[in-house]
């Protein structure tokens, strides 16, 4: 009994502070997070600092941050910061203002692309956090498809424009109608024009800003007057009912943005609006069908904007050490690294950059894409609004509420929670 | 017989047992007790998690919100749908499950082993599992129906099937769990009853209604109840498969509250929201017990 006692206190002594310095971080299982474990032996070997990394998915995240993040001392040192929880974060004050640091270091955030700069890096001129990397959404097509003459000549006589990389929303859905077909004559689909990611919430919410920003909508006017249900609110669910009835798999009303990446990637779609990030996955033999079929471009009216930023919490036990490490991951040289291997950036220079431009040509479109994105509802109920928002689009989606009476109530929903924030008044 | 002695033995027992518990008893109140206080305390607070605090005290206000949530009678009505079908169909299964069981001799170890399978997968696992296998267009399911010419099924996108396919996969997760507390049941049966019923010439059914079953009485009640309030409790399968959709066919309390708690970060609002769950849990739990109880 006592030799178990010695062993287990000298455990609980050998365990805590003496060794060398750690840092703890919560962060999601993305591609983007594995460029950056790949390289942390650098950062490591330079500084001496360790670094775990706590890696879950997006589901549990919230969930598992809030407690660390109310406590006065947390279990993580940083954190990276989704752009709904931006509004609810900095509202509830768990995020330390980086200014101070900024300027004591000489940190240039001047670099960063100035959409995402104002959507994960500065609230209110305060910067909170540095744009880790951004899933700005896009229109991902089948190029082989596009450019065969055969379809080409089709198109051009069914509806007298050419076939080419779209541009405008209408082009673009004459694509999806045109892409939708029976290829092998069974009577069954089985090439589609577009794949709807329609599970409701946070799924359903996403893809469908696409459709509203395509018809030229809003969420809301300049002085936050909610403006879902507006016209082209109305013709954008309009479009969205139709895909999934016409243009889409069926099943689509439940898929989220992993199955519907899956249907493109075995060849059975013409296109997809989806995250930037997905789109290496697509050129990868292991996951795809259509290897090096596949192009990228803007939405038609810009598609949604969004992005992560790290983050160091009040609740943070080693912010000096973590401000070190976000120097470095932030800093050019790696910034440039995690683009070669794949990463999303957020830095115009890497956009830029001949080195990863020779490795990865594409991601000029993808700073062109994330230039002309456009913005979701950033406020302090972001998250609760994309829930409530979820369940009337997916409502409409399924063909259960009509377009209008589905986003009546979003709109309502949106507007009550306006008011809750002390945007508008009653 | 010394009764003074008696009683102060019983004494010691007495104090012997009370110390044996008190710690049991410490952590009980720590990890049971104190958080329903909690709850119940924060349900009279505006208590959110971006102002997290005791301080604004609102009454019976996060009750009526509660009643005033636009979809709160669809989520209650759509839990009731999924707790008595899924509990019903696991007791059906489960039952002729270990029935047949109890009288099989070889390799039982065999078949305990893939009875159990599904219960040992963590329910997120069970959850992303299914949602592949079901996925329409790609999903091993609608491929194998295909194969016998079944037009394929909206597993998860269609209201109706959505609800039967989440009963579905919550029973293939649960179900073993009433199989083996129903085999246990059996297995502890006297032999006696039945050989002498077989002596005076009674059938395998007769056995069954007139003498198994009403051994196994306790054994049921405590099975169907056990069920009934894990059932109430379902989240994983539900958070995972359907975030409560399509619209809301799937959208169980358990969600709701979490929802209310971890999107809307209404700590008081959900709070009352599962009082008064338990509450309504409670009172069935109840009447259950006491209807069960009293068939004869």
């Amino acid at each position: 009994m006592k030799r178990l006692l010695a062993v287990i206190i000298s455990i609980i002594f050998l365990s805590s502070p003496v060794k060398a310095e750690t840092i703890r971080l919560l962060m999601e299982t993305v591609p983007d997070t594995k460029y950056i474990q790949e390289l942390l032996p650098e950062f490591e070997k330079q500084t001496g600092i360790k670094v775990e990394m706590e890696v879950i998915s997006y589901n549990d995240m919230h969930a598992k941050l809030i407690p660390q993040l109310l406590s006065a001392k947390g279990s993580y040192d940083g954190i990276v910061v989704d752009f709904y929880w931006v509004g609810e974060f900095i509202k509830a004050g768990w995020l330390m203002p980086l200014d101070d640091l900024v300027q004591r270091d000489k940190f240039n955030t001047s670099v960063y692309v100035p959409k995402l700069t104002d959507l994960v890096g500065k609230v209110d001129g305060v910067q909170y956090m540095l744009p880790f990397y951004n899933y700005s959404m896009a229109v991902i097509y089948r190029k082989d498809l596009l450019e065969d003459p055969k379809e080409q000549a089709a198109f051009k006589a069914k509806y007298g424009i050419d076939l080419k990389v779209p541009t405008d929303w209408d082009e673009y859905w004459k694509q999806v109608e045109f892409f939708t077909r029976d290829t092998d004559n069974d009577g069954k689909k089985d090439l589609y024009g577009t794949v709807i990611q329609g599970q409701r919430g946070d799924c359903v919410s996403m893809q469908w800003a696409n459709f509203l920003y395509g018809m030229g909508g809003r969420f809301q006017d300049k002085d936050w007057n909610p403006t879902i249900n507006s016209d082209a609110g109305i013709k954008a669910m309009e479009a969205y009912r139709e895909a999934v009835v016409k243009f889409s798999p069926p099943g689509s009303e439940s898929f989220c943005f992993d199955e519907a990446a899956n249907v493109m990637a075995q060849g059975k779609a013409y296109s997809l609006q989806t995250f930037n990030i997905m789109f290496a996955g697509f050129d990868d033999p292991e996951s795809s069908k259509v290897v090096g079929k596949v192009g990228i471009t803007s939405n038609p009216g810009g598609g949604l904007n969004g992005g992560w930023g790290w983050a160091i919490p009040n609740s943070s036990q080693n912010k000096e050490a973590v401000w070190k490490f976000y120097q470095w991951v932030e800093s050019y040289e790696i910034a440039k690294k995690r683009a070669l291997l794949g990463g999303a950036p957020t830095q115009t220079r890497i956009f830029t950059d001949p080195d990863v431009i020779a490795k990865r040509p594409y991601y000029p479109i993808l700073g062109e894409i994330l230039a002309g994105s456009q913005d979701f509802p950033v406020f302090t109920y972001t998250t609760e609004l994309v829930e409530k928002m979820g369940l009337e689009f997916n409502l409409a989606a399924t063909g259960e509420k009509e377009p209008k009476a589905a986003l009546d109530a979003a709109n309502a929903a949106y507007r009550k929670l306006l008011i809750k924030d002390g945007k508008i008044s009653e | 017989m010394n009764t003074r002695a008696a009683s102060g033995l019983e004494r010691g027992d007495r104090r012997f047992g009370l110390m044996l518990t008190a710690p049991g008893l410490a952590v009980l109140f720590l990890v049971i007790i104190f958080p329903l206080l909690f709850a119940l305390i924060t349900s009279f607070f505006d208590y959110t998690l971006i102002n997290p605090n005791h301080d604004t005290f609102v009454g019976l206000d996060n009750y009526q919100e509660v009643l005033d949530e636009e979809y709160i009678l669809t989520s209650l009505w759509v839990t009731l749908k999924f707790v008595l079908a899924s509990v019903m169909i696991e007791f059906a299964i489960g039952f002729s499950v270990a029935l047949a069981l109890n009288s099989v001799t070889r390799f039982k170890n065999f078949y305990y082993l893939i009875l159990l399978a599904p219960l040992l997968i963590n329910p997120v696992v069970v959850g992303l599992l299914w949602r592949m296998i079901l996925h329409t267009e790609l999903g091993i399911a609608n491929y194998a129906i295909s194969l016998m010419n079944i037009d394929p099924v909206n597993w998860l996108g269609n209201a109706n099937a959505a609800f039967w396919t989440v009963v579905m996969v919550d029973i293939w997760h649960q179900f073993s769990f009433m199989a083996i507390l129903l085999l246990a049941g059996l297995a502890s049966l006297p032999r006696e009853p039945y050989e002498a019923a077989r002596v005076d010439g009674a059938s395998s059914f007769s056995c069954f209604i007139h003498i198994t079953l009403p051994l196994m009485r306790p054994v049921i009640i405590v099975a169907l109840l056990l069920r009934f309030v894990f059932a109430i409790k379902t989240f994983d399968i539900v958070f995972i498969m359907t975030k409560g959709g399509p619209g809301t066919a799937t959208d169980i309390i358990s969600y709701f509250i979490y929802r209310a708690a971890f999107f809307g970060l209404d700590i008081g609002r959900a709070s009352a929201m599962s009082i008064a769950l338990l509450l309504i849990v409670l009172a069935l739990t109840i009447y259950l017990y006491r209807y069960m109880t009293s068939l004869r």
